[in-house]
Parts: C-alpha cells; structure tokens; sequence
C-alpha cells in the first residue's frame, strides 16, 4: 500500500428506511424527516426519508474496516456535505494519502449516485496493540 | 418576507456551559449487533463496539437530549439543526457492555450568512467519553442552526 492507492468501496445498494427507524431508535431522535416522507417534503428537503448522518458516517467506518482489518481508527475528520435518501445506492471510498511504520493516512468519502459526494474525511488507522 | 440579520435576536451567550452526562452510558451488546447489521456488517467477536458509538455514546450520554441540546441556542428541534462537522480521536477502541461516562462543554457559537440558509450560528462542542477517569475518545461537533426572523 501506498500514497495515491485506492480503497476497495464499501457499497450500499440502497439506503433503507427500516434501517433509518432503527437508527432513530439507536440515536434516541425522533426526527420525522427520517421516517416520513411527508415531513421532508414539509420541509421543502426532497420527498424521501433522509438518512441519518450517524449512519452515513458509519458506512465510512465499515470502509476503514474493510479496508484496514488489522488496526484501529486513531483519528477522523468529517464534513457532512449533502443528504442521503431513502434508496439511495452510495459508495464509500477513498485513497491512501501516507504511509507510516505503524499507520496509515486517507482521504475517504461517501458518494450517492447521481447525488454527488455527501460525506468527506479524513481518517488515520494505526496497528492494533491489543492482544 | 426574509429575515435580516437585524430582525433576528444575537446569538445566545453559551460558551462554557457544561454538558457532562448525569449517569453512564453503555453500549448495549445486542443493540451494537443490531447497529452493525443495519449498517451492512456484522459485529466484531471480541467485545469491540462499532466505532461510530463514539458519536452516539456522546449525544446521548451528555446532559442534555438533543431537543434539550439545541434548546440551549434558542432553537426548536423541529425547525431543523444540521450537523456539518464532527472530529474524533480513539485512544482506545470502544467496548460493548462497558460504562462511558461523558464530558464537555460548548465551546464557541458564530454568527454567519449563508447563501443558502441565510442567517445562522454555527456551535461547536466538545465531548469525552470516559472509562473511570480514563479519555478513550474526545468528539468535537459543529452544528448550524438556520435562524429565522420573529413574526
């Protein structure tokens, strides 16, 4: 692995609105525009529920997973930069930017297709040192 | 009519107010494997938690629910805060079925125009999550709070 090596994708065929209520649960946030269609075209948002940041983010962690299954994540940098709708298929990826002794720095992201890019970051993983 | 800046009251002083949780939370076992399923993996065999509790622990293991949260900044939940950034730091991986007692305060709030939204504040805060006295990840998050104009 080197700088500019790209990730193998962690692929969500399509974002599920049973998922995002188990979400709402997990985050303890009732927001209707995860769960009802009605209340996101309310808002003027679009006319499917939207995911859960949270959940986005976690499908950029299941990438680092993916890709680095032997170390931990030391540190990320997120911008939330666009929603993800109830069927959605997204693409987490990304690129090695540094190679160290004992980790890895890259940049990843979270596109949708044809919704363009609605999660950036930057994350560093290092070996794992637990037994 | 839109709002101006003029019409919409300064943001509220709320740096430094403390948001340190009243009681542990713990990543439930159970809940975890359902989170990793939702999320299109399965969960980890050695009592490792998924790492994106490291954002739920500390929202819902501080002081304040988030309704109670934006509350804070004079901002009704269902008017609809953004979260736009969030940075962490592990220095350990979280674990299932373990006590995470949280700490943090409100660290800044800023005036903005935006194109977009128009008038808004954005709020940063940072929040640790502790095993005993021990930091096993701090999270600084940074929210936009759309204003509008008093009717």
């Amino acid at each position: 692995m080197t700088p500019g090596t790209l990730l193998t994708p962690f692929v969500v065929e399509a974002v599920s609105p049973g998922a995002m209520r188990e979400w709402s649960v997990f985050l303890a946030d009732p927001n209707p525009i995860h769960l009802d269609a009605e209340a996101v075209r309310a808002a003027g948002l679009g006319d499917r529920p939207i995911n859960q940041g949270p959940a986005n983010l976690a499908y950029l962690i299941n990438l680092l997973s993916l890709n680095f299954p032997e170390m931990d994540i030391v540190t990320l940098e997120t911008r939330f930069n666009g929603n993800v709708f109830a069927g959605d298929r997204c693409v987490a990826g990304g690129h090695v930017i540094e190679v160290g002794e004992t980790g890895v720095r890259c940049e990843i992201w979270l596109d949708v297709d044809g919704g363009g890019r609605a999660v950036s970051a930057n994350a560093s993983v290092r070996k794992r040192a637990r037994p | 009519m839109n709002a101006t800046q003029d019409d919409i009251p300064p943001p509220p002083e709320v740096r430094g107010i403390v948001l340190d949780g009243a009681e542990p939370y713990v990543i439930k076992a159970d809940e975890n494997a359902a989170l990793c399923r939702s999320t299109g993996i399965e969960p980890a065999g050695d009592g490792t938690a998924h790492p994106i509790y490291h954002f739920i622990a500390t929202q819902l293991g501080m002081k304040h629910s988030v309704a109670e949260f934006c509350a804070l900044f004079d901002f009704d939940v269902a008017d609809g805060p953004m979260i736009v950034g969030s940075i962490v730091t592990f220095h350990t991986p979280l674990r299932v079925e373990t006590p995470y007692w949280v700490r943090g305060e409100i660290l800044s709030i800023t005036r903005k125009q935006s194109r977009k939204l128009g008038t808004m504040d954005v709020a940063d805060y940072r929040l640790a999550l502790l095993d005993g006295e021990t930091s096993v990840a701090e999270v600084t998050n940074s929210w936009i709070f759309p204003r509008k104009a008093r009717t």
